[in-house]
């Protein structure tokens, strides 16, 4: 995944402010590296926590992405912004992540059926704010649900726009496809949603 | 209701459900993510990469099996190529 994004020339220019800090850090520098961890832990760790819904499981995305960055910022040509590279890799840990947990689950119950453990399956902690537990939130916990099973790449492209508010060309960059692509994913995405969150909401 | 009408309040419910959506805490990693960034930057250098490999069980498995095929092939070969020897042999 980071080796399609550095070559990759249809993404934007790296900004002066991440150039800067890119050099350093394939200099070698262990402050740049500080710098870089401060500047984007926020946004990588509110991405994992958007796809996976999950304290755990996002401070290890997090984690994980920003080990790789280290170990790979020494082939990064700067042909896209940071930030883009980033959020690619964020979302592309936390499906791959999510993937797992689901086929992990998959052979638990298999297991299970055919009496080879008696591990008590359950469903992983529901570690959504209180907020959204109230009762005037009950829509909000319905959307949350009925995006965690939209496919993947809508899924995405819901979560970096209405949550992490990036641009449509922003997203197309994440997802390596055109702002036209975009916009039909968010579309199928909304039309998904607004179908199954609320009967007054059907109207796309 | 008219249908403009109720498309109206249908969009209008989307955007205040959008809104909560938006409206959401931003989470944030607990503090001092950096150490633990570093400590698995050190933990990972510290494991050499055969053994991360070897960590996986179907690579395990594969290199098992590998290794008493050709172990197994070895001690197969032995009283084959003894025969042969034996039955080419003047006596």
């Amino acid at each position: 995944m980071a080796q399609g994004l550095l070559t990759d020339t249809r993404l934007s220019p790296l900004p002066a402010a991440d150039a800067a800090l890119v050099a350093q850090l394939q200099q070698g520098s262990e402050v740049a590296f500080r710098t870089l961890v401060a500047r984007y832990q926020d946004r990588i760790y509110q991405t994992a926590f958007s796809l996976l819904r999950s304290a755990e499981e996002a401070e290890d995305v997090a984690q994980e992405v920003f080990v790789e960055v280290y170990q790979t910022i020494g082939r990064f040509r700067g042909e896209a912004a940071l930030s883009t590279w980033l959020y690619r890799l964020a979302t592309s840990r936390a499906l791959k992540n999510r993937q797992r947990a689901r086929a992990k689950k998959r052979f638990a119950f298999f297991t299970s059926l055919l009496g080879f453990n008696n591990e008590t399956l359950h469903e992983p902690p529901d570690h959504g704010h209180p907020q959204a537990l109230l009762e005037g939130q009950q829509q909000l916990q319905l959307l949350l649900a009925h995006i965690a099973r939209l496919p993947d790449q809508q899924q995405v492209a819901f979560t970096l726009r209405h949550e992490q508010e990036l641009s449509y060309e922003e997203i197309a960059a994440v997802l390596e496809t055109t702002v036209s692509a975009v916009e039909s994913l968010l579309f199928r995405a909304r039309q998904t949603l607004r179908k199954h969150v609320n009967p007054l909401l059907r109207h796309v | 209701m008219s249908d403009s009408a109720a498309h109206s309040n249908s969009d209008e419910a989307w955007d205040d459900l959008m809104g909560q959506l938006a409206a959401q805490p931003k989470y944030q990693p607990q503090p001092f993510f950096y150490t633990r960034v570093q400590a698995r930057l050190a933990a990972q250098s510290a494991t050499p990469p055969i053994l991360g490999w070897l960590r996986r069980p179907a690579y395990a498995v594969l290199l098992g099996a590998l290794v008493l095929m050709l172990s197994g092939d070895g001690s197969a070969l032995r009283p084959a190529v003894g025969v042969v020897h034996d039955n080419a042999s003047p006596r």
